[in-house]
């Protein structure tokens, strides 16, 4: 079965975000050393891999330890041929308990994901509508929400535009459909299709909160 | 494509255009002993990691301990395995004591818990004996198929049912694929058959397809039935000799290469012995071939070559010999296949093929069966020549086997001719597709040398 590392997920601008460099850098080391190539949505928008994030943080850290950006890539080029691939970056625990809105059309799942997210440390709000998800998100304001795009007639996307207008807020969207395009232009920054397996969903969140756990310092803390 | 769950066994596979659907719900169903148990711990050990454990629950009809003890036996059971990447658990006690709702919650606890990526209930069918009304029945196989559907987790649900009760029982509503295990009696003897009931999002390989079951595991025979593809019949455009050098003249030098010939005849005519020309002719024009026999064994066969000076020890030359008895058509023509590319056979050699259609059980199977072998050897290139006996001693009127010969791009038909107190041998070429050739009764005699070709008969 595949090897939920390797399912493109992610889109540019939150590996850019994960990496702490810019779409445009990330696009031009894709060009340059063709290392880590994502893959294409229809669309041709790039989603990148979980392992492929990996990867990038290697050469990252190379980069900060003052090795220069071709050498970091000879050496991540030598890993991959050896079979070996680069070790997730450990993600800092967080100092407070995250809160993640999910958005969520199928009870059964809502309940899964509850379970899954809460037993990793998460603190966990729940709509089974669009509505009572809009008004989670004005009165909890969530770091995190998870939005499945068949919500309420297929009212994920307009979600999902709506946090973004709202900044500051990760959006991992997921649907039974394949409609990995239609979320990142919506402002998601992750999609995964359904069903979803309990370790792709908690790595996935842990992946997008990632730089945010580096980066909390001075950051936007939740009103509760 | 959905993505699939291989079970391991490339043939299965294929069958199944790839795999089960992975994060689906499949049902294995059959009879007691057809090998339900054991072709879903097949998938288990092939599938299970680590990262993504495999649960087998027992239910009420296989006890647990059973199941481990004769998993056990298995060859690809993998003891390091159980305990890391795969867990056997007992649903039983949960269900005597709690009925359905004790089974729904210990599943709830083992899929939040274990978060398997694969989920085997055995028996599925079980569970119905706990539920007082049908009612009760439809809500428990709601909740689960939802809690089930929510997640990336494939299951079996493992049971006993009736084909029959494919159409009628809820859980098959339920289920994205559904593998029938059964057995098949034909004539005296009794076959297993694999079918694919359902396969949702997909084709597959449709009809009965021949397995055993062994401490390997099931290992199964795809029904040998090739769609029609005319653009892929084409005969090549060189003749092979059929090692008769006269004969050769008659078909109008040769056979084409990929066309198939029967050689039908009465016994003791000399069937063999012309397939033995059309093999050993071949491979001295370094053509090899496979002499494949359900007539002789290898000893046998090694005899008769001996007798006029041949050897089947020469280069290009394989024999594969196999009894008759309890013989599978499909499972004997993978064998061939694979031999016929191992050593790039030209030329194969079958004898005879009223052992293969009296293995084969029912005619229609039988001459489909014979028309996707012929077209697959004709795509190859490879010309096979097939023995055909037919019952009239003298003076062969018809082919009652008349389907095979049509089958046939070739048909050469041997036999006795009465001549005063003697009898003589005499050769004919009924048909040959695609090219001129001599409508003659052509006597022969078997020589030293094997068979040679003499005069016309006039009148015989």
């Amino acid at each position: 079965m595949a090897d939920s590392s390797q399912t493109p997920a992610y889109s540019i601008s939150a590996v850019a975000r994960m990496l702490g460099i810019s779409p445009s850098a990330l696009r031009s080391w894709e060009e340059r050393y063709g290392t880590v190539r994502p893959a294409r949505s229809k669309g041709s928008q790039r989603q990148y891999s979980r392992a492929q994030v990996d990867q990038l943080l290697f050469v990252k850290g190379q980069l900060d330890d003052g090795v220069q950006l071709s050498q970091a890539f000879r050496l991540l080029a030598q890993q991959l041929e050896m079979g070996v691939q680069p070790a997730a970056a450990p993600v800092r625990p967080p100092s407070h308990p995250i809160l993640i809105l999910l958005a969520e059309r199928d009870p059964y799942a809502a309940e899964l994901e509850e379970y899954f997210l809460r037993t990793e440390g998460y603190d966990v709000r729940v709509a089974l509508s669009a509505a009572e998800a809009e008004r989670l998100l004005t009165e909890q304001s969530p770091e995190v929400v998870i939005v499945d795009l068949l919500i309420s007639g297929n009212q994920g996307l307009d979600f999902c535009r709506r946090i973004r207008e709202r900044g500051g807020i990760r959006v991992l969207a997921v649907a039974a459909m394949d409609l990995g395009d239609e979320a990142l232009a919506a402002g998601a920054e992750a999609f995964l299709q359904k069903p979803l397996a309990p370790l792709q969903l908690v790595s996935t969140v842990k992946d997008l909160l990632g730089t945010s756990a580096l980066a909390r310092v001075g950051a936007r803390m939740p009103a509760r | 494509m959905t993505a699939r769950l291989p079970s391991g066994h490339e043939r299965l596979d294929q069958i199944l255009d790839g795999g089960l659907p992975a994060n689906a719900i499949n049902m294995i169903i059959g009879p007691p002993g057809s090998g339900k148990t054991i072709l879903s711990q097949q998938y288990v050990f092939h599938n299970a990691s680590p990262d993504r454990p495999a649960v087998y629950l027992s239910t009420v009809s296989e006890p647990f301990d059973k199941i481990l003890r004769y998993a056990e036996s298995l060859g690809f059971f993998d003891p390091a395995a159980v305990g890391k990447s795969v867990f056997y658990e007992d649903l039983g006690g949960a269900l005597i004591a709690n009925g359905l709702e004790g089974a729904r919650a210990s599943i709830d606890r083992i899929l939040k818990g274990r978060r398997p990526a694969m989920l085997v209930i055995d028996s599925f069918k079980a569970l119905r004996a706990f539920c007082s009304d049908e009612a009760q029945f439809r809500r428990f196989l709601h909740e689960l198929a939802s809690e089930l559907s929510a997640l990336a987790v494939s299951s079996f649900w493992v049971g006993e049912y009736e084909r029959e009760e494919a159409t009628q029982a809820p859980e098959f509503a339920v289920a994205d694929a559904i593998l029938a295990l059964s057995l098949r009696r034909l004539n005296a003897r009794e076959i297993r058959v694999l079918q694919v009931v359902k396969l949702r999002g997909s084709g597959f390989a449709s009809g009965e397809h021949a397995y055993r079951v062994s401490s390997r595991g099931i290992d199964v025979f795809p029904r040998l039935a090739d769609p029609t593809d005319l653009s892929a019949y084409a005969m090549g455009s060189e003749r092979v000799s059929t090692g008769v050098a006269a004969l050769d003249g008659l078909l109008g030098d040769g056979y084409w290469q990929g066309s198939s010939t029967v050689v039908a005849g009465p016994t003791g005519v000399g069937k063999t012995l012309l397939g033995l020309h059309f093999i050993l002719g071949g491979a001295a024009r370094g053509e090899p071939g496979i002499i494949a026999s359900l007539q002789e064994n290898e000893s046998q066969l090694s005899r008769l070559a001996g007798g006029f000076g041949w050897s089947l020890h020469a280069p290009g030359v394989e024999v594969m010999s196999r009894s008759p008895v309890d013989i599978y058509i499909d499972e004997w023509v993978y064998e061939l296949l694979d031999r016929v590319q191992k050593v790039g056979a030209r030329r194969v050699l079958i004898d005879s093929l009223g052992d293969l259609s009296l293995a084969a059980g029912e005619e229609l199977r039988f001459r489909e069966w014979m028309y996707s072998l012929t077209q697959r050897f004709s795509r190859l290139g490879i010309s096979p020549l097939m023995t055909l006996e037919i019952a009239d001693l003298f003076e062969v009127r018809r082919l009652s086997e008349g389907a095979f010969s049509q089958l046939a791009d070739n048909v050469v038909v041997l036999q006795y001719i009465r001549s005063r107190s003697e009898i003589r041998r005499a050769v004919t070429v009924l048909k040959t597709r695609a090219s001129q050739h001599d409508i003659q009764i052509r006597e022969f005699r078997i020589s030293e040398e094997g068979i040679v070709l003499g005069e016309p008969l006039r009148d015989a």
